[in-house]
């Protein structure tokens, strides 16, 4: 027993146990997602041993791994965010995926097209900022439409973001096969041209992929962490997000908060492409981002929605996906194992009490609303 | 009950630490120890497509040339690089790197590992036709394909088959070589066996580069009114284009010719009435240039792979004797080079 004194007076411990509490359970799935993934290594007629040792040397074991895993990690920052901020709010954004896609779209374009466009060569100091703004405010308006749904007729944003999903892909799809297609003759992709040298972000270090958007992500992160417990804004999301009932009769307008929501849950996921586009592949390909959207989810899940926990939880991920290149390499099992691995993750964490009973932790912490039913 | 799962947590965590029997890899760096690498394209090595007939390939010199193989399946498009630099800076002798979408990279990657042998399977080299010199890279070779042979075979399959006299091809846009190349040695394989056969061969050069090879569509429809007209075989080729014209002639219960790979594989709606595909021979093709790159005769720039013809699968009753026996002179004579399709490379 610890008294509520003893917790005051020494903040740092008490910061530190809180923490550790928060993480023990994550900390546990992922350890016995590991400890059964090697399982089905074996099972695979792979070497565990040897599995892991590879997956962790591909994602930390030189410059160039950390390099990459930051790469990677970046856009799952902002997309983890967009879900979290969405739970937060009471709403289950599964739309990330389009509105990430649409964020990339918008900046090739703005990154390609607008300089011929408006005839005018613009300064990266420009540039840069115009293609990753319109990228993430194209992604907020898309998302801005089931929040609208949501607030004024009820339908649920579940369904409407799965469909818009559906919407926002095939229609890329479109805009990469026709209007904004490599023109080059010998291409047969469908992909955007790249985009001009101006609009695309500065790599940190010569000779690694790590670019500033890897920074802009812990930035926004803890910028939605100042939003979301130091603003009046977030105090009015999170008391929907609890109680949106409650809330109407605190006096927060709850409709106008269900749409905010979910335009700053897509502004993250528009970022998010945005930023894949400017700061990594220059152009926006079919190829490129797929299920960024929904491994987003399970991102925001692992991190308990909380921007700290989104962070960990986005890098955990990168450096598996990331690891996993190495980690075939040495052993030749399948990636999927990689897969097998996250979904049991998910798994654990979602349905805690398993990871509870395994390791007889009692139940103590407040649990997280995620979403609430039909008319909810 | 709560030590018993320590204790089985506590074995399998020594489970895994124990490693059965290590597997030690080559050291690929020396120089007497020959190394090949293989990306995918996204997509799995096992797809029944381009990965897994270039994998098969690759594991011919493992069988045959005792290389070390190894290969890294891409899960997202902007791994290329990563993928491709995984191996050589393993000091990998030879990477070959699978479909068009790699090219990029891999030529990128060629002047940043110029010690090292980049296959390029179906990467078209353009730099070997300009005039600027920096641009040429002598450790790439870009698998590519006599898509005029393929068509010829399938056309000669096709002209063997009818029992209408009439047959169909539906293709995308002539302008590009291959598609060129597979709809008229089609036709130059379809004449040969019959001067007197009547010939449908439609390329969709009516719409823009956006549109041709992703309109099932238009496919289906061009198929549909070739075999309203009498056509009872039809070969589809260009992307989803061709696709949609085979499963429609599968759905009207005529012969299909699928393109590129057997597409009894990747096209089961078309299997159970798929004659054969004309095929893009990349498990040989790729053979050849890791051989080359071991004997020190690396060609670089476009190497041209052999083209060749699915087997006939679920149709192999219906297929007659003397047929199978005519396929298998014409392929060998267009293999020798006695015979020629007398397609010109590019639409005159």
């Amino acid at each position: 027993m610890q008294s509520s004194e003893e917790r005051f007076s020494n903040p740092i411990l008490g910061l530190l146990r809180a923490a550790a509490n928060a993480l023990l359970v994550p900390l546990l799935a992922v350890l016995t997602a590991m400890i059964i993934g090697g399982i089905v290594i074996a099972l695979a007629k792979g070497d565990p041993f040897y599995a892991y040792v590879g997956l962790f040397q591909g994602a930390f074991g030189s410059p160039k791994a950390l390099s990459e895993t930051a790469v990677w990690a970046t856009p799952y920052i902002f997309a983890g965010l967009a879900v979290a901020l969405a739970f937060k709010g009471g709403l289950f954004n599964i739309g990330a995926e389009g509105q990430l896609a649409f964020g990339a779209v918008m900046a090739a374009w703005i990154g390609y097209a607008l300089p011929g466009v408006l005839g005018i060569d613009l300064p990266a100091i420009i540039h840069i900022p115009l293609a990753v703004g319109l990228g993430a405010l194209t992604g907020a308006l898309w998302a801005a439409i089931p929040g609208f749904l949501k607030a004024y007729t009820g339908g649920h944003e579940v369904i409407n973001t799965i469909m818009m999903n559906y919407i926002a892909l095939n229609l890329t799809s479109f805009l990469l096969n026709a209007p904004m297609k490599d023109p080059n003759p010998d291409n047969v992709i469908a992909r955007t041209p790249l985009i001009a040298e101006s609009a695309r972000m500065p790599i940190i270090f010569e000779g690694f992929r790590l670019h500033w958007g890897f920074l802009l992500a812990l930035g926004v992160a803890f910028l939605i962490w100042l939003l979301l417990w130091k603003t009046t804004m977030g105090y009015e999301i999170r008391t929907v997000g609890a109680n949106p009932d409650a809330a109407k009769y605190a006096g927060i307008n709850v409709k106008r908060t269900i749409v905010l929501t979910m335009a700053l849950s897509g502004l993250l996921a528009g970022l998010a492409g945005a930023i894949e586009v400017t700061g990594l592949n220059y152009r926006h390909e079919l190829g490129f981002s797929i299920g960024y959207g929904f491994d987003a989810i399970a991102i925001a899940l692992l991190g308990k929605t909380h921007p700290a926990g989104v962070v960990l939880a986005a890098i955990l991920f990168a450096a598996m996906r990331n690891g996993a290149t190495r980690m075939q390499f040495l052993t030749q099992i399948p990636v999927d194992v990689i897969s097998v691995i996250q979904a049991l993750i998910l798994l654990f964490v979602a349905a805690d009490a398993i990871i509870r009973y395994i390791y007889r932790i009692r139940a103590r912490e407040e649990r997280v609303v995620l979403t609430r039913g039909w008319g909810g | 009950m709560k030590k018993l799962y320590g204790v089985i947590v506590a074995l399998l965590v020594a489970a895994m630490l124990i490693p059965a029997c290590a597997p030690k890899a080559p050291d690929c760096t020396k120089a007497d120890v020959f190394c090949v690498g293989m990306v995918t394209d996204v997509g799995k090595i096992d797809d029944k497509s381009f990965n897994q007939s270039t994998w098969e390939g690759v594991k011919l010199a493992e069988s045959e040339l005792g290389a070390h193989v190894q290969y890294i399946e891409t899960t997202d498009a902007k791994d290329y690089a990563k993928n491709i630099a995984t191996f050589a800076d393993a000091g990998y002798d030879v990477i070959v790197t699978v479909g068009f979408a790699l090219g990029e990279a891999t030529y990128a990657a060629a002047a940043t590992y110029p010690k090292v042998y980049f296959v390029g399977v179906d990467q078209f080299q353009a730099w070997q036709y300009d005039d600027d010199a920096t641009n040429d890279r002598a450790n790439v070779a870009g698998l590519v394909f006599p898509e005029d042979q393929a068509g010829f075979l399938v056309g000669a399959l096709a002209a063997q088959m009818t029992k209408t006299g009439k047959l169909g091809g539906v293709f995308g846009t002539d302008v590009v070589p291959p598609v060129w190349r597979f709809g008229e040695g089609y036709r130059a394989g379809a004449l040969y066996i019959d001067p007197n056969i009547e010939m449908f061969i439609v390329y969709h050069s009516d719409v823009g580069f956006d549109k041709t090879f992703t309109d099932p569509e238009w496919g289906a429809a061009t198929a549909n009114s070739m075999i309203d007209k009498g056509a009872d075989v039809i070969f589809g080729g260009g992307g989803k284009t061709g696709n949609g014209a085979v499963i429609a002639a599968a759905q009207r219960g005529v012969y299909a010719i699928g393109v590129d790979t057997d597409q009894y594989y990747t096209l089961p709606e078309a299997a159970p009435r798929l004659l054969s595909s004309a095929l893009k021979l990349l498990t040989p093709g790729t053979f050849d240039l890791i051989k080359l790159a071991k004997d020190g005769a690396f060609p670089s720039g476009n190497y041209l792979g052999k083209g060749g013809y699915a087997p006939y699968h679920d149709l192999e009753k219906e297929v007659p004797a003397e047929v199978k026996a005519k396929m298998e002179e014409i392929n060998t004579a267009l293999l020798d080079g006695s015979l020629q399709t007398g397609v010109s490379p590019v639409k005159p």
